[in-house]
C-alpha cells in the first residue's frame, strides 16, 4: 500500500525541498518506488536540488488541467533507480491547483509507487493545505528557533483538523518531527533551542535530527541530494532517518556537542 | 491661537481602548425564543445580568429584516444593554443607527469564531429535545470538558458551560477559555480565560506558568506583566482586591 508523507513547516527557509529530496533519495536507495512532488507553484525548487532542472517539459498543473499525461511529466531520476520526480510549474500560481486534480494523481500514483512525498510551499494557505490534506504522515521540519517552532505548532494544528483523514475521522495522520540545522556548539552556548526543548513543546515522536552543515550548501547548488554524500554528517543523518521512516530502530547521532581534540583539528575532522 | 493645547482647553480627548465586550450571536431572530433562553440564563448566573453592555451579533442570521426594536427591548427587560449591532445587510444597519446604536462590519473568521462555539453551546439546552434538563439543574452541574493532547498554535478550545480540563500543554498562540476554572495539566504558554461570562471566582490553574495572557472574567494581565519569578513553575491565578491575583501553586 503506497503511503503518501507530506513534508511541511510553516516557516519558509528550514529545509522543507532538501529533506524532500534527501529523503526521498533514501527511500529509493533502500529499493522503494519512490515519487517527490513539488507543490510549490511558482516557485519550483525541487528540480534545482535534484539537479533535473534541465529536464523539465511538463509540470503539476500541465497535469491537472489536462494538458499533459502523468507520465509525460515524472522525470526518471538519472542517479537512483525507482526515483520519480514531479515537478511544480514556475509561471503559475498556487491557484492553478485543484483538490480534485491533486487527487486524481495521487490516486494514479498509489498504483505503482511504495512511497509519495509530497513538498510543501511554505505558509498555511491553499498550497500548503493542498499539500497535506490527502497525506498519511507528515514530516515537520523545524529549526532550533523560537519562531520555526512555533510555525511548526500551527501546522501540527491543521494536520490535525484540515486533512482528509481529519475531516472524515479516519485514522490520524502519523505526524514526525526532523529537526534541521542544528548546530550541537551553538545550542551548548544558549544561541539556539535545545533539542529536548523542541520536542517538549512540539510534542510529536523524533524522527530525525540534521546538522548543520556545509555538506548540505554544497549538495544544493551541485544538485546532488545530500543523501548521496555519504561521507557527510547530513547525509548520514538523511540516512538514519530514512531508517527509521521504514521502522528501524537507529540511535541518535550529531546531536552533541564534540569538543574537537587535537586531532581532529589537525586533520580536518568532525564536520565536512 | 496656539496650536498647542493643555488638556485644561480642551473638553474631551479621543482615545483608542480595547475594553471586554460580550458579543451576543444570535441563532434565532424570534423575540420569544430569545427572551425564553435569557429568562434560563438569568435564574442560572444573575451576577452576569447587571446592565452589562452586548453587541448583538447578526452574522449567522439570514434575515434582511429583523424585530430589532424587540430584541432589544427583551435584552433590556433582562438588563443587557445592546450598545451595537454587529454584521447583516443594509437594512439592519440603518435599523441599528435608528435605534441610536453602533454598527460593526462582520467579522472573517479570528475571534468571531470562538464566541460562534461558546454560543451554539448554549443554545443546547433551550433546544426542545433536551427541554427535560432544568436550566437550574444544568447551572449547577455544568459539564466539564476534558481535552486530552497538546493545544496547538492557532487553537482555541473552549468550555461555554463548565470547567475545562487540559490534559497537556497549551502552546503559544493557543487560546482556551472557559466559562468556569481552567486546568492545565501541562505549561499553559498560551491565552487563558477564565469566567468568559463574567464569573469572577473563576480560576487557572497549571503546572508549568509561562502565559501569553491571563484573564478571570474579563480582568486580564499579559506575560510582561507577570512576576517573572512566577515563571516556568506551578501557579494558580484568581480574581481578589480588585486584580488578579498570581500564586505558587503547592
Amino acid at each position: 500500500m503506497a503511503k503518501i508523507i507530506v513534508v511541511t513547516s510553516g516557516k519558509g527557509g528550514v529545509g522543507k525541498t532538501t529533506s524532500a529530496a534527501a529523503i526521498a533519495t533514501g527511500l529509493a536507495l533502500r529499493g522503494k518506488k519512490t515519487v517527490v512532488i513539488d507543490f510549490d507553484v511558482g516557485l519550483r525548487n525541487l528540480d534545482l536540488i535534484m539537479g533535473c532542472e534541465r529536464r523539465v517539459v511538463y509540470d503539476l498543473v500541465n497535469v491537472i488541467q489536462g494538458e499533459a499525461g502523468l507520465n509525460q511529466a515524472l522525470i526518471r531520476d538519472k542517479r537512483v533507480e525507482n526515483l520519480f520526480i514531479l515537478p511544480a510549474s514556475q509561471t503559475r500560481d498556487k491557484d492553478a491547483l485543484t483538490q480534485e486534480g491533486v487527487e486524481e494523481i495521487l490516486d494514479t500514483l498509489k498504483e505503482t509507487f511504495d512511497y509519495i512525498l509530497c513538498d510543501s510551499p511554505a505558509g498555511i494557505e491553499r498550497g500548503a493545505q493542498l499539500a497535506m490534506y490527502y497525506a498519511d504522515e507528515a514530516i515537520v521540519v523545524t529549526n532550533p528557533e523560537v519562531s520555526s517552532v512555533r510555525d511548526s505548532d500551527r501546522i501540527l494544528g491543521l494536520l490535525s483538523s484540515k486533512t482528509r483523514r481529519a475531516v472524515q475521522g479516519d485514522d490520524p495522520i502519523k505526524e514526525h518531527l526532523l529537526v534541521t540545522r542544528y548546530n550541537p556548539e551553538r545550542v551548548t552556548q544558549g544561541d539556539m533551542l535545545t533539542l529536548d526543548d523542541i520536542r517538549e513543546i512540539l510534542a510529536i515522536d523524533l524522527l530525525g535530527l540534521i546538522p548543520e552543515s556545509e555538506a548540505v550548501l554544497r549538495a544544493s547548488n551541485q544538485g546532488v541530494p545530500v543523501t548521496h554524500d555519504a561521507d557527510s554528517d547530513a547525509g548520514q543523518a538523511y540516512t538514519d532517518t530514512v531508517s527509521r521512516l521504514l521502522g528501524e530502530d537507529v540511535p541518535l547521532r550529531f546531536h552533541e556537542w564534540q569538543k574537537k581534540g587535537l586531532l581532529s583539528r589537525m586533520f580536518g575532522g568532525g564536520r565536512r | 491661537m496656539s496650536l498647542k493645547m493643555d488638556s485644561a482647553t480642551m473638553a474631551f480627548t479621543f482615545k483608542g481602548g480595547m475594553l471586554p465586550m460580550t458579543i451576543m450571536e444570535l441563532n434565532s431572530a424570534d423575540p420569544e425564543r430569545i427572551r425564553r433562553q435569557l429568562a434560563g440564563k438569568l435564574t442560572q448566573s444573575p451576577a452576569f445580568f447587571q446592565h452589562t453592555p452586548v453587541v448583538l451579533s447578526v452574522e449567522k442570521l439570514d434575515e434582511p429584516h429583523l424585530a430589532l426594536e424587540r430584541i432589544c427591548a427583551v435584552c433590556r427587560d433582562h438588563k443587557l444593554l445592546p450598545v451595537a449591532v454587529k454584521g447583516g445587510p443594509e437594512p439592519v444597519k440603518q435599523s441599528a443607527w435608528a435605534l441610536g446604536l453602533g454598527w460593526f462590519p462582520p467579522s472573517d473568521g479570528g475571534r468571531g469564531r470562538i464566541l460562534e462555539s461558546v454560543d451554539a453551546e448554549i443554545s443546547q439546552p433551550v433546544e426542545p429535545a433536551s427541554a427535560p434538563r432544568s436550566a437550574a439543574v444544568s447551572g449547577e452541574l455544568a459539564a466539564t470538558r476534558l481535552y486530552r493532547g497538546t493545544v496547538r498554535s492557532g487553537q482555541q478550545v473552549s468550555a461555554a458551560e463548565g470547567d475545562l480540563v487540559v490534559i497537556g500543554a497549551v502552546n503559544a498562540g493557543a487560546e482556551v477559555l472557559a466559562a468556569g476554572n481552567i486546568h492545565v495539566y501541562g505549561a499553559l504558554r498560551g491565552r487563558a480565560l477564565a469566567g468568559i461570562h463574567g464569573d469572577l471566582s473563576a480560576g487557572v490553574y497549571c503546572r508549568e506558568l509561562h502565559a501569553e495572557l491571563l484573564s478571570v472574567g474579563g480582568n486580564y494581565k499579559r506575560l510582561e506583566d507577570i512576576d517573572s519569578r512566577l515563571l516556568g513553575a506551578p501557579a494558580e491565578v484568581h480574581f481578589s482586591a480588585e486584580q488578579l491575583e498570581i500564586r505558587p501553586l503547592v
